[in-house]
């Protein structure tokens, strides 16, 4: 099976506080990684390197085979519109915007029918099971609606790797069982490769491979 | 740009929205309204020659009269010599020219003002041949007199009779009201520049204090092209001498005071404080904006908005915003300028300009010619402050797109 991410020898330095050290990390296609550590140990910010969010201090970052490392900004936003998806766990929907728009916000920039991307929207709206809640502004929806538009959005331009930072982090643990039944359903049925930043560690388990973060570095 | 997107920021986002909405429109309107009132003054100034069908009037200051008897000239208009008129005449810039002969005359049983007149000159008293109440204005040649409407009721004169003064008859052709034209210029009876002229050389007491010939007069009246009256008023103050009494526009912005002759120099530094301030507040609350929504442009550039796609988003919503706000400022400019013209100015009318002699009845009382402030907008002036608007919106968009492109979403999405 090919590898879908491979980093190398990953390091970032803030001002002198080193906080992911020669980290190497291979994802294959279709593969569910949790990056599990406790609170400062770095998985985030590797999390946000590997995306494409962040740029390395040394190491590179190769996504199906093509590198994100040298990339310009703009370059690195086309390619995260094109290949990825990202989930937060404050959800950062836009307050203005309904749920269906908030869904089908990376297809703004994109030359496309209004009609089309609302269909597209809905569709995952529909498989989150929150179609009933399209046009209600992220305001008076619940923690769970909010993230399951949000996963929504992640889908919608159809990425090869998902990236989830604490996706349950500001849920109770009801709704986090939820979301993480979406993620190994999208996982299960549609091949879909995640990758999935959690300090639990019982989620943790829902995935098919575990990574441990320490002080900045992979320990297992 | 997302219109859609942008129309709900604005519209959800309405405190930050209407706050740039209303500064602009506030700033706009103050520009646009003070331009407006300096112009209207301008035009509120140039009435009193207006009416008279000019933009300068010329005298020359002179003796009093030794003895008030007969004819005689105001020491405020005293003789303009025949070779000086024909000089001043001959200025470039002059694209109308008239003069006319004011005479007091101190008959045994009454005084009169009398003025001549070219009766087919348009600049000048000529212009009160829209003016008649009773009767048909002076022709050439004939012998004639014009009564104003207010001594005609008082000595009970009609078409139709003959009127002496200066021991010479004329008969009345018709009754003017002048004071509805000008405060200018105004006489009691008006004859025949010809028939003035020559009342006048025969005077004595014309000549002993001013000598006349038949040519001269001792007003006149110039319309010229309004770049030039200045330079004109120059010219004609060094053929006549430092004797001059010429009144333009500015005589009258003068006589207006410093709070209603707004300068131009004052008017554009007021426009442009009120233009600063407007544009500081606009990019206050843009900066605001953005501090507000950094998270959102985060998670623009997260899913894949390039800095060019999200720096048009907020581009779009500032100059539309800016465009609301001139629009709007617009309507509060046509609401205020309508008010205003609603304001009555009264012009005072310079003493030596007054015909009544001070040591009569009313003679010393101030002369004030009223009207409505002329205030209007200039399409030039709306269209300007729509583009300004936009500039402002474009310029405050383009300088927070910086900032924009700074923001980097690993750090603004960071867990709480």
């Amino acid at each position: 099976m090919n590898n879908i991410l491979t980093a190398v020898n990953l390091s970032k330095t803030f001002d002198s506080l080193q906080v992911v050290k020669e980290v190497s990390l291979t994802i294959k296609n279709g593969e569910f990684v949790c990056l599990v550590g406790k609170s400062g140990s770095g998985k985030t910010t590797l999390l946000s390197i590997l995306s494409g969010l962040e740029q390395p201090t040394s190491g590179t970052v190769s996504i199906n085979g093509t590198s994100i490392t040298d990339s310009s900004e703009n370059e690195l936003a086309l390619f995260r519109r094109g290949k990825m998806g990202f989930v937060f766990q404050s959800f950062h929907l836009i307050p203005t915007l309904c749920a269906w728009e908030n869904v089908a916000l990376p297809l703004f920039p994109i030359k496309m029918d209004k009609e089309k991307r609302k269909k597209r929207a809905m569709e995952l709206l529909c498989q989150m099971e929150i179609d009933h809640r399209a046009d209600h502004r992220p305001s008076t929806l619940s923690g769970g609606e909010k993230q399951r538009v949000a996963i929504a959005r992640a889908l919608v331009n159809r990425p090869e790797i998902i990236f989830a930072d604490e996706p349950t982090g500001n849920l109770d643990s009801e709704t986090s069982g939820a979301i993480i039944n979406i993620l190994k359903h999208l996982h299960e049925k549609n091949g879909m490769s995640i990758l999935m930043v959690t300090h639990d560690q019982d989620l943790a388990t829902s995935a098919d491979r575990i990574v441990r973060m320490q002080d900045g570095k992979v320990v297992s | 740009m997302n219109l859609e997107y942008l129309l709900k920021e604005l519209y959800f986002r309405k405190r930050r929205t209407l706050t740039a909405i209303f500064s602009l429109a506030l700033g706009i309107c103050i520009l646009i309204t003070i331009n407006a009132l300096s112009s209207a003054y301008t035009e509120a100034a140039r009435m009193p020659l207006k009416e008279i069908g000019a933009d300068i009037t010329v005298q020359r200051a002179g003796n009093v009269p030794e003895n008030l008897v007969g004819p005689v000239f105001a020491c405020s208009a005293v003789t303009i010599k025949s070779d000086e008129i024909k000089q001043i005449r001959h200025l470039q810039g002059i694209q109308g020219f008239g003069q006319a002969l004011l005479l007091w005359v101190f008959d045994a049983d009454r005084f009169t003002i009398v003025l001549g007149i070219d009766p087919e000159n348009p600049v000048g008293p000529g212009i009160l041949r829209t003016q008649m109440t009773h009767g048909i204005f002076l022709e050439k040649g004939k012998n004639q007199a014009l009564a104003e409407v207010s001594y005609a009721k008082n000595y009970n004169i009609q078409t139709g009779d003959n009127v002496t003064v200066g021991g010479k008859t004329y008969q009345i052709s018709g009754i003017v009201d002048a004071s509805k034209a000008t405060k200018i210029a105004v006489a009691n009876i008006y004859l025949d520049m010809v028939d003035a002229q020559k009342m006048a050389k025969e005077s004595k007491q014309v000549q002993n204090v001013s000598p006349f010939e038949s040519k001269d007069a001792n007003l006149l009246f110039i319309k010229a092209n309004p770049k030039q009256i200045d330079a004109l008023a120059r010219s004609i103050k060094d053929i006549i001498g430092e004797k001059a009494s010429i009144t333009t526009p500015a005589s009258f912005l003068k006589h207006l005071g410093s709070l209603f002759s707004l300068s131009d120099k004052f008017s554009l530094a007021t426009s442009l404080m009120a233009l600063v301030i407007t544009v500081l507040i606009v990019l206050k609350t843009m900066a605001g904006n953005l501090a507000e929504r950094s998270n959102e442009i985060g998670v623009l550039k997260a899913v894949g908005w390039s800095n060019k796609d999200v720096v048009s988003q907020f581009l779009g919503e500032s100059i539309l915003q800016c465009l609301a706000g001139g629009i709007l400022g617009l309507i509060f400019t046509l609401i205020a300028t309508f008010l205003l013209g609603h304001m009555q100015v009264n012009i005072p009318i310079p003493w030596e300009m007054s015909p009544t002699p001070h040591f009569l009845p009313g003679g010393g009382d101030p002369v004030f010619k009223t009207l409505q402030l002329p205030v209007t907008i200039s399409w030039r002036l709306a269209a300007f402050s729509i583009i300004l608007s936009t500039v402002i919106g474009a310029v405050t968009g383009g300088l927070l797109s910086r900032h924009i492109a700074r923001i980097k979403p690993s750090e603004v999405l960071k867990n709480e």
